[in-house]
């Protein structure tokens, strides 16, 4: 589905990503951990086709077109997802309005037919209050006033809208409580299949609880220095990411 | 009359006509219309040197072949969908007409009707409330206009439905001339609408006169020919107690100026003057607003929205003056720009005069862009980049069309403002 080849990414000079490989095979979960700086959402930022970045070296295969080729919106209507990890609020649009248009911009690309106003509420609610969230959200503008949990929340649900075959989750664990963890990785978890993928970036293995992941990746100084199961996860908790830098680092290096 | 004497030869040319059509209006009315006559001649089609005009060129206005010249009136300038409705009958383009059902409680009459039925109230207010001593613009239409629309609202009547005036294509339509008296306990909402095809200056004067405790709300919807010239003025005599909205939409002209205001003549008024404006290519639009706080505890608003793209340019300049008796006065001003594109641009000032020492007055301007994190999370929700700059530009004006209580007309320009950008894609 995904395949990240020697990636090389810089932002105003300053190199950030330096030769990410990663292969992302339909309906599996990769969590991609790594300290602050390592360059986990500059990835996720590529990957869904942020301005500002520059590609230096490599390249990036969805679904056998060239990701970094398509427009943002197009790489949307094609299956991709970024939960934002700061998800932005806009004053003066409803999220039902919003998610309207998306929807139907995503239908109307994969050749089904828009979804009348009433319709969509009735899909609106049913992937809406799963999340522990009430309908009345979607009067409200995009985010604003939003809890840090809401915000998160909304993006899941988003999410859901929208059915994706790949969805990037940048850092959505951070700065939720137990409770809000909880329901966003249910949220995640529900809509696992064979044929959807998930990158799960995040700083904490506490997540990986909940949304138990096939492959775990660790980042670091632009590179994927480790990759492993579940398990990795827990060492990384236990023994942290100065493991990495002291210990696995110099042994690649070395090339034990 | 150095100032345009040479220029002035068709203004004098055609006041000599208007006069002789206007022999039967009563003296009181040829005394001000004389007046203001003189007035235009000492004071001239104001110029980039005229402080209060520093970036509206009027320049091609001055010698009032745009005024004047007879222009077909065009079934082209097919009127807006909005104004459409209620029922008329009437057709497109004509000089200028009341549309739809008059309710019930008020009155809408010609200037010549009106003479007859309420002489007393024309005379007491027509040409009295808008000031053409020190106002050359205002000066014109009340030296020229050749008919008016008299809209009075009973005592106490809380009218239904808005009344529509449409201003089009026409001589007459050049010189729109409006009163509204708006009785006490009244209520009234009051929509103008001008629209044209081709070159010409149009020149409009509106005045209000809110009774105690009555409440006006008016609309003016200029999406005037892109080739036109648009300059209003509208202002209101508020007593005790009333309260006045203004909403100026400015969409079309190629250079429109907007001069709104109120003086608030009794304590306890309110007043709301608030703006949308949305201009591209060559155009240029200005209010200056003017707020006249003379008695204790009045609050007034103001809100002016403006979305700027190519070249276009934007001027904004509210005053506010607070006398020395208006104490407790509660005054808020608000103009925010959005520009799309590196060479729109936007001056824009408040200006006040504070002579009382226990008021609040607070004032804040803003010009910026479009957030690029903002249509990056639309985007990445599948929505195209057009549409996404369309949705963000109506989010900008979204809680000023919020005070547009007319529903056909908030509708019309969200519309407006949802399709401003094509789409690249079908």
């Amino acid at each position: 589905m995904l395949q990240v080849r020697n990636l090389h990414v810089s932002i105003d000079g300053q190199k950030i990503l330096r030769g990410i490989d990663l292969d992302v095979q339909p309906g599996t979960v990769h969590a991609v951990m790594g300290p602050n700086g390592s360059g986990k959402s500059t990835l996720a930022s590529v990957l869904a086709g942020r301005d500002g970045y520059e590609i230096e070296e490599g390249s990036v295969t969805y679904n056998g077109q060239d990701l970094l080729d398509m427009d943002p919106e197009i790489r949307a209507r094609d299956g991709v997802f970024l939960a934002f990890q700061y998800p932005v609020e806009v004053p003066g649009v409803t999220t039902m309005y919003f998610m309207r248009e998306a929807v139907n911009a995503v239908r109307k690309h994969r050749g089904q037919a828009e979804l009348s106003a009433g319709d969509f509420l009735k899909l609106a609610r049913e992937k809406i209050n799963p999340l522990g969230m009430e309908a009345d959200m979607l009067k409200r503008a995009i985010n604003e006033g939003f809890s840090g949990g809401e915000k998160k929340r909304s993006e899941i649900f988003q999410m859901a809208m929208l059915e994706p075959k790949l969805a990037v989750l940048d850092e959505t664990d951070s700065g939720l409580d137990i409770d809000a963890l909880k329901i966003v990785a249910h949220g995640v978890n529900c809509l696992r299949s064979a044929d959807r993928s998930f990158v799960v970036i995040t700083h904490y293995q506490r997540l990986l609880n909940y949304i138990v992941p096939d492959y775990v990746h660790v980042l670091s100084e632009g590179r994927i220095e480790l990759s492993g199961d579940k398990n990795l996860a827990l060492e990384l908790e236990s023994r942290g990411y100065g493991w990495i830098n002291d210990d696995v680092v110099p042994q690649a290096a070395a090339g034990v | 009359m150095p100032a345009i004497a040479d220029r002035a030869d068709v203004f004098l040319e055609r006041f000599n006509d208007a006069l002789a059509r206007s022999a039967d209006e009563p003296t009181w009315l040829l005394e001000r219309r004389k007046r203001a006559m003189e007035r235009f001649l000492q004071l001239g089609v104001p110029s980039l040197k005229h402080e209060e005009y520093k970036y509206t060129d009027l320049s091609a206005l001055a010698d009032g072949q745009l005024l004047f010249a007879t222009r077909p009136g065009s079934a082209e300038a097919a009127l807006p969908s909005y104004a459409a409705g209620g029922g008329s009958d009437q057709a497109a383009g004509a000089d200028q007409q009341v549309l739809g059902h008059v309710p019930q409680g008020a009155r809408v009459q010609s200037l010549a009707e009106a003479l007859r039925a309420e002489p007393d109230l024309v005379q007491r207010h027509l040409a009295t409330i808008a000031d053409y001593e020190d106002h050359a613009l205002c000066a014109v239409n009340t030296a020229f206009f050749s008919d008016a629309v008299v809209i009075q609202a009973e005592r106490g009547a809380v009218l239904d439905a808005p009344i529509q005036l449409v201003f089009g294509d026409g001589p007459k339509g050049s010189l729109p001339r409006v009163l509204i008296v708006a009785g006490r306990n009244s209520s009234v909402q009051v929509v103008e609408t001008y629209a044209g095809s081709g070159a010409y200056w149009r020149n409009t004067v509106t005045e209000i006169y809110a009774e105690e405790n009555a409440r006006v709300d008016h609309y003016r919807a200029q999406v005037e020919s892109l080739d036109a010239y648009h300059t209003g003025r509208l202002q209101a005599s508020q007593q005790r107690d009333s309260y006045v909205s203004s909403f100026s939409i400015s969409f079309g002209a190629a250079v429109a100026r907007n001069d709104i205001g109120t003086r608030l003549n009794g304590s306890g008024c309110e007043c709301s003057l608030d703006g949308l404006y949305a201009v591209r290519g060559n155009q240029l639009v200005d209010h200056h607003t003017s707020i006249d706080h003379a008695m204790p505890h009045c609050n007034s608003h103001q809100l002016y929205k403006g979305v700027l793209d190519d070249r276009a340019k934007g001027v904004f300049n509210g005053k506010i003056f607070v006398r020395p008796d208006a104490q407790k006065t509660d005054a808020v001003q608000s103009n925010k720009n959005l520009l799309l594109s590196d060479q729109s641009e936007v001056n824009t000032k408040p200006q006040l005069e504070i002579d009382a020492n226990d008021v609040r007055c607070t004032h804040g301007a803003t010009i910026g862009q479009l957030d690029s994190e903002a249509a990056f999370y639309l985007q990445s929700r599948g929505i195209g980049a057009d549409r996404a700059r369309n949705l963000l530009t109506y989010a900008f004006a979204a809680d000023a069309l919020e005070r547009i209580k007319v529903a056909t007309l908030k509708e019309h320009f969200e519309s407006l403002l949802l399709n401003r950008f094509a789409s690249r894609e079908s």
